[in-house]
């Protein structure tokens, strides 16, 4: 649940990256910390394991200030992959605004896929949220390996779902950005009822996703 | 297990994002560093590290940026740009290293709290499982006590009536065999007593006779003696034949026990048979005394409490060490039919007294006993809905009690 305080004139965001181990989660984070020139960009925190794997989260800030001097104040948060950290899983999908989920495009990792995919429609019931409401961006990320899947054949496989799917590769940055800007449209959306978003914050979309993601306000539509 | 968690992603204050450092010494390292006084002070001025005194108006102050935001300020009166940027960021860094810290061991909590309680689910749905099969184990224990019961119990049963059938079969079989000699030998005794009076007739006249040589033999052969004493050795065969015959009888009756179908009878006849089928074994150790009330009859399985009332004549007879008394009273008392047998033998001690009735427990050497008796009879008094009980005085005598309901359909 976003945090909008009113004394502070602060909007808190929170966004997860799920998905199953090793599907390139923390890379996206990375990605999009040297992709993006927000106002306000912080450092990666990351709590892993010895061996480069996620243990609880990794954690990247961004933020920028509107004119009307509004802190608006994004925290990307990465889930741990494996199985076994289902409870850290949730408490991080806690109070979520916004969800992607980073599949992985090898063509032997559809069951993994699967089942994470499964443990995120759990896990969003489990926390008390609305997994018909949430926003949410399906990205099938490592484009760059061989024997993935076709995009023609994701596309086929997941036509009946409602949700975006984007093309990427975490660790080349393609489709990294325009991931996070296609969930930040539908937070937008999801949040501009509740806090009259444009009203209180006197940003539009366009703005909004403008002002996190650096682009240039000609390349959002 | 209750861990209130303020949640990883809470907001931290300056003083929290410091908390693992020494105050003191970081002052001092700082102050070192810039070559001038500096404190650090929260965003809302409320926290000053180490209470450090106000610097004057002239002094800088640089934001320490956590999570986007100044979370506090450096004041310092130092002019070295590099320095101060080079402290700024190394008070940044230390700020960063208490959030990963927080953050870490709070997230840690949670999820120690989380598996703690999905623990505790399960062991409760585990225990709750438990018990149910525990519930199961003992009702199972129980089905199984009571199935040994009834196994034990039949079994019993199936020995005393086989013993019984055993014994009246051969009872029969010798009733049978004896009564048709006993028959005659009572009648020819019958006979003979007629002859012995014929025999008297004539000895009058060879007595009045002058036939002086007849006389001399007949006195010789001292044959009025023969004659007088003739008589009364036939009567007391005949008594004993009688007695044979009676005996017989009794035996005929008492081997009835195999015939385990119910008759009507007055108990007290039964009483009676089973001190005569006892009596050779009594009559050598104890004077038997019968205080016998009116009974009414009673549908029972005779043969059965029969061999119940023998079974505690014996006992009774086998507890007398020196020459006692062996008293049964009957009668009725709360509409119940109650016999007792009351002895004046050696008692039983208290100890065992509570075994008595288990099944082959016996103070007989081995192999005089079966250690069966009174189980078997526990179990055919019940079997009429009865029961038996004992009070035991050592050295004084013992007094088993049965009582029997008369209208067993009430029972």
């Amino acid at each position: 649940m976003a945090e909008l305080d009113e004394a502070a004139r602060k909007l808190t965001i929170k966004l997860v990256y799920y998905g199953p181990a090793m599907s390139g989660k923390t890379s996206n984070l990375i990605a999009l910390h040297n992709l993006l020139s927000p106002d306000l960009k912080g450092e990666i925190m990351t709590l892993e394991t010895q061996n480069d794997r996620t243990l609880f989260f990794d954690l990247l800030p961004l933020g920028f200030r509107t004119p009307s001097d509004w802190l608006v104040k994004f925290k990307l948060y990465t889930v741990p992959g494996q199985v076994a950290h289902d409870a850290t899983r949730k408490a991080v999908l806690s109070r979520a605004d916004g969800v992607v989920f980073v599949a992985d495009s090898q063509s032997s990792q559809g069951v993994n896929n699967a089942e994470s995919f499964q443990n995120l429609e759990e896990n969003v019931r489990r926390v008390g949220l609305d997994f018909e409401t949430l926003p949410l961006v399906v990205q099938f990320n490592k484009r760059d390996l061989p024997n993935v899947l076709t995009e023609e054949e994701i596309q086929a496989r997941w036509s009946a779902a409602p949700w975006p799917l984007m093309m990427a590769s975490a660790l080349t940055g393609m489709g990294v950005k325009e991931t996070f800007a296609s969930l930040l449209e539908s937070v937008y959306a999801a949040l501009d009822p509740r806090f009259s978003l444009y009203e209180t914050l006197g940003v539009d979309r366009h703005a909004f996703i403008h002002a996190v993601t650096g682009e240039a306000f000609a390349n959002s539509d | 297990m209750q861990i209130q968690t303020r949640g990883y992603d809470s907001v931290l204050s300056l003083q929290e994002l410091l908390s693992g450092v020494v105050p003191d010494k970081l002052s001092a390292a700082l102050t070192g560093l810039l070559g001038a006084p500096a404190r650090v002070v929260s965003a809302d001025g409320a926290w000053v590290m180490s209470n450090a005194a106000c610097l004057p108006e002239t002094a800088r102050r640089l934001p320490l940026i956590h999570d986007l935001e100044a979370a506090g300020f450096l004041e310092t009166t130092a002019q070295d740009e590099a320095r101060i940027r080079a402290v700024v960021s190394i008070l940044e860094a230390l700020m960063r290293a208490g959030a990963r810290y927080f953050m870490a061991s709070e997230m840690h909590l949670e999820v120690v709290t989380a598996d703690y309680e999905e623990l505790q689910r399960r062991h409760i749905a585990l225990a709750e499982s438990e018990a149910r099969y525990k519930a199961l184990s003992a009702h199972l224990e129980e089905r199984v006590k009571e199935q040994v019961n009834t196994i034990e119990s039949a079994r019993r049963q199936l020995y005393q009536t086989e013993k019984l059938a055993s014994v009246g079969q051969l009872a029969a079989g010798v009733a049978h065999e004896i009564n048709n000699p006993i028959g005659f030998i009572r009648s020819n005794l019958s006979t003979a007593q007629s002859y012995v009076q014929k025999f008297q007739l004539l000895a009058e006249q060879i007595k009045s006779s002058s036939d002086l040589a007849l006389l001399g033999a007949w006195k010789n052969a001292d044959l009025d003696f023969v004659l007088e004493d003739f008589p009364s050795l036939l009567q007391e065969s005949v008594s004993g034949a009688d007695r044979v015959a009676r005996i017989v009888s009794d035996l005929k009756s008492f081997s009835s026990v195999d015939q385990a179908e119910e008759e009507i009878v007055d108990l007290n006849d039964n009483i009676r048979s089973a001190c005569n089928v006892a009596a050779s074994q009594i009559n050598s150790r104890a004077e038997l005394k019968l205080s016998l009330g009116e009974l009414p009859r009673l549908r029972c399985k005779a043969g059965h409490l029969s061999q119940v009332f023998l079974n505690l004549l014996l006992n009774a007879a086998h507890a007398m060490k020196q020459r006692g008394e062996i008293h049964i009273q009957s009668g009725v008392e709360n509409g119940q039919i109650v016999i007792r047998f009351i002895d004046t033998g050696c008692g039983i001690p208290p100890e065992i007294l509570a075994r008595i009735f288990d099944p082959f427990f016996t103070t007989n050497d081995v192999g005089a006993g079966t250690g069966l008796g009174l189980t078997v009879s526990r179990d055919i008094i019940v079997a009429h809905g009865g029961s038996i009980d004992v009070s035991s005085e050592p050295d004084q005598g013992s007094t088993f009690t049965i009582h029997l309901p008369i209208d067993r359909r009430n029972t």
